[in-house]
């Protein structure tokens, strides 16, 4: 029983942070298409950036987080500029962000290399290598803090997604662009927004990511994979349904991992994507295909 | 004509493609249900599309109020009392009755206003109310198009288009339509709509207007262009219609 609780709670601190780091991605794939491969690789550009300014400032990592989130969504904002605004009417653009996303990952990876070397890092505050005791659970402080924080933060983005304005218009947009538009939404704006938000989250994540894991700049390919199981399983662009996904399938991950070997419990993921995709193509949470 | 609405040779068209509507013209009256009737493919819902802002205009006038509207977008549309309600309704179906009323009010700006304006739709529409926290999408065909409707009315429009809404309803839920219909001109709001069923539009009109091959064949009291030989001819080849 202890061993049960012990698994689950581990898979919960690592489900809030997988679940923050898809929120952002399907917040940008439902409002603009945009298939953003290149997220994992921002989310790594944050963990750089928490990392360095522990090692540096000393400051810590969960300090460092809002900075995060301002950086990269301002770099957000700058490639929604200069990749995705002139393309966005294409009918194939969502086909060409997969490609343009992939080349940018790549880029990202070659530029984080070429600056900070290929070394793995971990960022180090004291909490990192701590833990609780309840009984005799073990609930590594880190993970506890990073799964709270990430709660907190889609508890608030959930919250503004409900009530803001903004909200509206990005909820509206994603649900209906040309209804959207016809009401007065600037639906252009929107998607600037919304890619801000998307990649902002991606910072944040990456705050948390950095005394998680051990990172160095190829790090994100292996959640890549991950991330977008766990959005497709969601339901394209369900942010609800990332985050169900998310949640469920680490708690799952983590006692495949413990009782059957940590090889397989990547695997889980991927088999979860496949039962979904076999028997709920619309994923958990999303609309079921017009068949048109 | 009169200077409220005037809609004169029109012609418009998808992006390089041929002109579907090509000097096309209707006369609008203030306060009065227009149908917009024809066969297949004679240019409907593109005049429609054409005088909400969603196409642009090749050539044509439209002025409202004095102003020349003609090339604006459908949301400077919407600023100047002009409301439209596409053929697919949208709505936003995981959003709630009251959310998709909410953004009806978008450009209102005003959270306080919108409250109020919403109840007022409540009032009118106690089915609304009924499912105010039910998802749009959930709803039945009747209700989403009863909803479609009164959300153009939260910004208090002079004038709303529907395009087709009796489309995909069962023949009971279309009379409660054109019901809503004549509930919106009563309040003084002049209605544009387009109707494939040419009796049933007219029946429910005031003036009815009648497109062939995207130009404007005729148009005039609805009692009078139902009775009209040449409707017969259009639709059936000279077979009776219903």
């Amino acid at each position: 029983m202890e061993q049960i609780i012990q698994v689950a709670v581990l898979g919960i601190g690592l489900g809030g942070v997988f679940a923050l780091m898809g929120a952002g991605l399907s917040l940008v794939f439902g409002v603009m298409r945009i298939v953003n491969l290149a997220h994992p690789s921002l989310i790594i550009g944050g963990a750089y950036l928490a990392y360095w300014g522990f090692r540096i400032y000393g400051i810590d990592p969960l300090i460092m987080l809002p900075v995060c989130a301002l950086v990269l969504a301002a770099t957000g904002v700058l490639f929604y500029k200069v990749f995705f605004e002139r393309d966005a009417k294409s009918a194939t653009y969502s086909e060409m962000t997969v490609l343009l996303t992939f080349a940018i990952a790549m880029i990202v990876e070659g530029a984080l290399g070429a600056a900070f070397s290929n070394t793995q890092r971990v960022t180090s505050p004291s909490y990192a290598t701590d833990a609780f005791f309840i009984g005799n659970v073990f609930i590594p402080k880190g993970q506890l803090y990073a799964g709270i924080t990430s709660i907190v933060i889609i508890g608030l983005l959930a919250a503004f997604l409900k009530f803001s304005r903004l909200g509206y218009a990005i909820r509206a947009t994603t649900q209906n662009r040309e209804a959207a538009a016809l009401l007065g939404v600037n639906v252009n704006m929107v998607g600037l927004m919304s890619f801000a938000i998307g990649i902002g989250l991606a910072g944040a994540a990456g705050a948390l990511t950095s005394f998680v894991f051990s990172f160095f700049p190829a790090k994100h390919w292996e959640w890549v994979a991950v991330l977008m199981s766990l959005v497709v399983m969601g339901g394209m662009g369900s942010i609800l349904g990332t985050v169900v996904a998310a949640f469920s399938l680490s708690i799952v991950a983590a006692f495949v991992g413990t009782w059957i070997g940590s090889t397989w419990s990547t695997m889980t993921f991927f088999l979860a994507l496949f039962l979904v995709l076999l028997f709920r193509p619309q994923g958990l949470f999303g609309e079921k295909p017009e068949l048109v | 004509m009169s200077d409220f609405l005037t809609i004169k040779g029109i012609t418009a068209g998808y992006g390089d493609g041929p002109a579907i509507l090509d000097d096309a013209k209707m006369t609008v009256q203030e306060g009065k249900v227009h149908c917009i009737i024809g066969p297949n493919g004679a240019g409907k819902s593109t005049m429609m599309k054409a005088i909400a802002g969603m196409l642009p205009l090749r050539k044509g006038e439209i002025t409202f109020k004095g102003e020349n509207i003609a090339g604006l977008r459908p949301d400077q549309m919407l600023r100047r009392g002009i409301a439209f309600v596409p053929q697919e309704r949208a709505l936003f179906p995981k959003m709630t009755v009251r959310e998709n009323l909410r953004m009806g009010g978008y450009i209102l700006n005003d959270d306080k206003a919108l409250s109020s304006r919403i109840d007022e739709i409540f009032d009118r529409f106690p089915i609304l109310r009924e499912r105010a926290d039910q998802h749009a999408g959930t709803m039945s065909g009747g209700q989403q198009q009863t909803l479609a409707m009164a959300r153009t009315l939260i910004l208090r429009p002079d004038v709303v288009m529907f395009d087709e809404p009796s489309l995909g309803l069962a023949p009971k839920i279309v009379r409660e339509m054109f019901q809503i219909v004549r509930l919106i001109a009563d309040t003084g709001v002049t209605v544009l709509l387009v109707e494939q069923n040419a009796v049933m539009g007219l029946r429910h009109a005031d003036w009815g207007v009648v497109l062939d091959l995207g130009r404007t064949l005729f148009e005039g009291p609805s009692a009078e262009v139902l009775a009209d030989p040449r409707i017969q001819e259009l639709y059936l080849g000279g077979q009776k219609v219903a």
